[in-house]
């Protein structure tokens, strides 16, 4: 009895010993999608999809994974990543209508084209040739010109104004990239249910490049190699899609109060064409959420107080304003909310009961017309080209303050506060700027570069070789209004090869980043840090608030793309003429057979020279003597004309002699 | 680029997966802000068939479709980064599809408005394949003005090029959308693709069915072929040799033949023995023959020989008028001496 036991107590021993090493990771692997929806305050709708997946590390798990798709998990292994994301947008964001101040906007409004930086954990004399074989093979997964970012002309190495510090962060991006289905379609392919299933089987093609903005961004995070080992789950994998898109415009209702127009209605079916009709068994939860943001909340407040509708329970006090054709199965509020303001408001919708009965669609129908403004970032920053012609010109970047409304900053407008805006911008080589040249101008009036700039880290460009980097903070007061920073650039010349075929419409200068560390767009809607939405955790962590400038399009100079073939054509004609003449001149021998003959019969006398005249006209009616026998000829002459006269002198003599 | 995207999507239908096709599209059509129908790229009017549909893998696109990049895919000549997706990964029995369109003339076909590939660069490039034995046949299909003579300078065998207009004359586009502003389709793509609507699979229709299809005065352009590198007979060939992927299979009841596969192993060992006999005595044959000639030609030399000989010296050495006078005196005074003393 004892010794049984003992034995049960060693095995529950043995298992209690064993949970540890699995206690630190999942152990499984995890995939998970949700789509959040938002109306925008202009009457379009921001679709944002996000599926994660995770895959333990390699030493618990091995290398065969059942969700993780396996194009990504070597990638991870060969070039030793520890962190990357890849963007690829068309549209730009406006900040403006479409909000600067929340999590979605700072993680997913990336500049138009490609934007590619990633972290590799090579010993540092590597981290470029990793750097040039990462290129290829994204270029290769993701059917785009990726593999541009090569050379060293197109990436560089900031310190500091990206990512907090990293040694071997390279950056690269490519403005001009086109991004189409056949961007999307391998994208999608690394998704467990690809598009036949899920969330992402709504994704009409069409639809999606009709919006006004559309990003498909993939993020990787990896503690399978360098250090913190066995920490945390080995690699998440984070693929975002966000699109803005409109509803199909109806007439703007005769609903109007105010002389407002009612927003449009919308639902799945209208921006996307399809509904969510088969589950993807794959997914550990499979969620829509529908996000009523805290400006509009607080909006719909102020309306429902002016109409004298008392404020209920949350869920139900938005009835007199819009209403879901579906009943929510959670509804979430804002927490850690900073007084005074209000709380957003999300609803969640999972779809695994609905879909065993029929296909998810869920929309929004507005009943009275309301308008709201989404809460902007401090200050607006963007950027411009200064000046005209082939040679020089200047970049401005504008930072406006944004009315932040709501005591945003008036804690902040105390004697002495000073805002900390970091600035990151790249320019490519031929784009010589001279940092030298860098001023400060604040509400309009110059002021010393020192009084604003805390700090500042240039790598100046080099011709063919590395672009310009420069990444600064500056500090400003709070109660600022407008800032201006413009530095002037003189253009460089190009090789002829190095033009694109299209050469005439100018070349880019990628976005700039202009950061706020002051800040963070942090929601919090999760009570504990329960994994049970991927999403939601996203918005809860340490989001930076960031913000990309326009690009910019500097005209160069441009050769005349002819020339090579006029100067090859010219050369050459030259070349024949110049040669054939010359050619020409050495063999001919026009006057040399005529001036020997005279010297010759110069030399001889009068007769011979009647002789040998009359036999040269006889010769030349026998024969067109070639060249060669000329001379020949010329020489046998009085040999031939004694041997005539020999002849003539026999017959003479013979004749003679007979008679 | 409709017309490069129906044919892929027809060679997709007809089976070949997208690992083993290399498109390259020089222009960004469908998701340019001008589209007005976005990620959409019709081949006809009545906007039945979305060719860019959901599935689409573009290889080499924008600024990366260069005669350079071509020619490296051709002969496989790339830097080691360039991921597999866009090598072409042929070997010595493979059968290759090569489609090109784009404005083109008398042997060359241009590239982003700003090169051009030449015949002779294109017939370099197949020989090169060839040294290399990256393909067993190949079928080039060239829909430009003058698409005939870009491959007018092919040399290498096992290649079967047809173009879509000759020398001298232009190629057509089919019609004009009006919708979209723009002609959607060139009159030989549009046919070629009428052609294989109507098959599936498992047909096999032939490559002269195919190019016997082709009808001069719909094309408003003759349609040329030349298989004069290629051995096959075209009424042989069926046509998803090159524009499907179809295995053959054999149906059989056992899983096991047993011991009757030996005997054709037998049969099959057989053969190229005397196969090899044959051809050694053919060239014994030949070798004796060839001496048998050399001996003729010896026998008959003597008397033909002299006269030829004499002739060679008497011919070559009158060069001049002057050295027949020489002769001919030296000719004549022993003749007049003679018959002088003979009246005398």
């Amino acid at each position: 009895m004892a010794f049984q036991w003992s034995v049960l107590y060693f095995l529950v021993l043995l298992q209690v010993s064993f949970t540890p090493i699995f206690a630190g990771s999942s152990g499984e692997e995890e995939f998970s999608e949700e789509l959040l929806l938002r109306p925008l305050p202009d009457r379009k709708v921001l679709a944002h999809f996000h599926f994660e997946s995770r895959a333990p590390p390699t030493e618990i798990y091995g290398h065969h994974h059942r969700l993780f798709p396996k194009a990504i998990y070597q990638l991870v292994q060969k070039f030793q990543i520890r962190e990357m994301e890849l963007s690829f947008t068309q549209g730009r964001w406006n900040y403006e209508r479409w909000g600067g101040f929340n999590p979605i906007t700072s993680a997913n409004a990336k500049p138009p084209g490609v934007e590619l930086w990633a972290i590799l954990d090579v010993p540092p004399d590597q981290v470029d040739a990793s750097w040039k074989n990462l290129t290829h093979t994204l270029s290769g997964l993701f059917c785009a010109s990726i593999n541009f970012l090569e050379s060293s002309t197109a990436y560089s190495s900031p310190d500091w104004a990206f990512q907090p510090s990293s040694r071997s962060l390279r950056y690269g991006a490519l403005p001009r990239e086109a991004v189409c289905t056949e961007n999307l379609t391998p994208w999608l392919k690394l998704l467990p249910c690809r598009d036949k299933a899920g969330l992402a089987a709504i994704l009409d093609r069409p639809s999606i490049y009709r919006g006004f903005y559309h990003s498909q961004r993939l993020r990787l995070t990896s503690t399978e190699v360098g250090s913190e080992k066995g920490m945390e789950s080995g690699i998440v994998l984070e693929q975002t899609l966000t699109i803005v898109l409109e509803p199909d415009a109806q007439r703007p209702n005769t609903n109007h109060l105010g002389g407002r127009v009612l927003q449009p209605s919308w639902s799945l079916r209208s921006i996307f064409g399809r509904e969510i009709s088969g589950r993807c068994v794959l997914a550990k939860y499979s969620t829509v959420f529908i996000e009523v943001e805290r400006n509009l909340v607080s909006e719909l407040k102020k309306l429902g107080r002016r109409r004298g509708v008392a404020e209920i329970a949350s869920d139900s006090w938005t009835d007199p304003f819009f209403d879901l054709s579906v009943t929510p199965d959670k509804t979430i509020k804002e927490m850690n909310v900073t007084h005074g303001d209000s709380s957003s408001i999300l609803y969640e919708f999972s779809t695994e009961k609905y879909l065993d009965y029929e296909p998810f669609d869920v929309g929004l129908t507005w009943k009275l017309p309301v308008v709201w403004s989404s809460p902007q970032a401090p200050f607006r920053a963007s950027r411009f080209l200064i000046g005209s012609g082939n040679q020089r010109g200047s970049i401005a970047i504008s930072l406006k303050s944004t009315e932040p409304g709501e005591g945003f900053m008036s804690d902040l407008a105390r004697e002495g506060c000073t805002v900390r805006v970091d600035v990151f911008q790249v320019v490519p080589w031929y784009v010589k700027v001279y940092f030298h040249t860098l001023q400060v101008f604040v509400d309009g009036r110059h002021r010393r570069v020192t009084d604003a700039l805390e700090k500042i880290h240039v790598s100046p460009s080099e011709d063919k070789v590395s672009p310009g980097l420069m990444e600064m903070v500056l500090r400003f007061p709070c109660s600022m209004k407008s800032a201006t920073l413009t530095i002037e650039f003189d253009k460089g010349f190009l090789h002829i090869d190095e033009y694109p075929p299209d050469a005439n419409q100018g070349f880019d200068i990628p976005s700039a980043v202009v950061r706020f560390p002051d800040f963070q767009a942090s929601t919090y809607y999760l009570k504990d840090n329960s994994r049970k939405s991927a999403l939601l955790s996203k918005f809860q962590e340490k989001n930076l608030l960031l913000s990309y400038t326009e690009i910019l399009l500097v005209p160069l100079a441009t050769p005349d793309f002819s020339m090579p073939y006029n100067v090859i054509t010219i050369t050459c004609t030259v070349f024949a003429l110049y040669f054939g003449s010359l050619l020409n001149v050495l063999r001919r021998r026009v006057g040399e057979e005529e001036r020997f003959l005279k010297e010759a019969s110069m030399r001889k006398g009068m007769l011979p020279q009647l002789l040998s005249k009359l036999s040269a006209k006889l010769r030349g009616k026998y024969k067109d003597s070639p060249q060669s026998s000329s001379s020949s000829s010329s020489l046998l002459n009085p040999k031939l004309m004694f041997k005539v006269a020999l002849v003539a002198g026999i017959a003479v003599g013979w004749h003679y002699y007979f008679e | 680029m409709a017309n490069t995207l129906s044919l892929y999507r027809t060679v997709k239908r007809l089976g070949i997966p997208d690992d083993r096709i290399i498109l390259m599209l020089a222009d960004d059509m469908a998701c340019n802000a001008r589209n007005k129908y976005p990620a959409q790229v019709f081949n006809n009017e009545n906007h039945r068939l979305n060719l860019y549909g959901d599935n689409v893998e573009v290889d080499y696109r924008g600024y990366e479709v260069t005669v350079e990049n071509f020619l490296r895919v051709l002969t496989g000549r790339h830097e080691t980064a360039v991921p597999r997706s866009k090598r072409l990964l042929s070997d010595e029995g493979s059968h290759i599809l090569l489609y090109m369109t784009g404005h083109g003339g008398d042997e060359f076909l241009k590239f982003q408005d700003s090169e051009e590939l030449q015949s002779h660069d294109l017939a370099d490039a197949v020989k090169q394949m060839k040294q290399k034995r990256r393909f067993k046949e190949l079928l080039i299909m060239v829909d430009t003005c003058q698409a005939a003579t870009l491959f007018s300078q092919l040399h290498s065998p096992g290649v079967l090029a047809i173009g879509s207009s000759m020398k001298g004359e232009n190629s057509y586009s089919h019609h004009l959308d009006s919708d979209v502003g723009v002609s959607v389709v060139d009159r030989f793509t549009f046919y070629t693709l009428a052609f294989f609507e109507r098959l599936n699979m498992y047909n096999n229709a032939s490559l002269s069915s195919l190019f016997n299809s082709y009808n001069p005065s719909l094309l408003m352009s003759t349609a040329y072929y030349r298989t004069d590198l290629y051995k096959r007979p075209l009424d042989k060939v069926p046509v998803t040799d090159f524009f499907g992927s179809v295995m053959e299979t054999i149906h059989t009841d056992s899983a096991y033949r047993g011991f009757s596969v030996k005997g054709t192993d037998k049969a099959e060992i057989k053969a190229p023995l005397n196969l090899k006999a044959s051809q050694a005595e053919r060239r014994a044959l030949s070798a004796y023959h060839q001496d048998q000639i050399s001996d003729f030609n010896k026998e008959v030399c003597s008397f033909h020989c002299i006269w030829s000989t004499l002739h060679k010296t008497v011919v070559e050495k009158i060069e001049d008028a002057d050295t027949f006078v020489n002769y001919g005196l030296v000719v004549i005074i022993p003749l007049v001496a003679a018959s002088t003393w003979l009246w005398r």
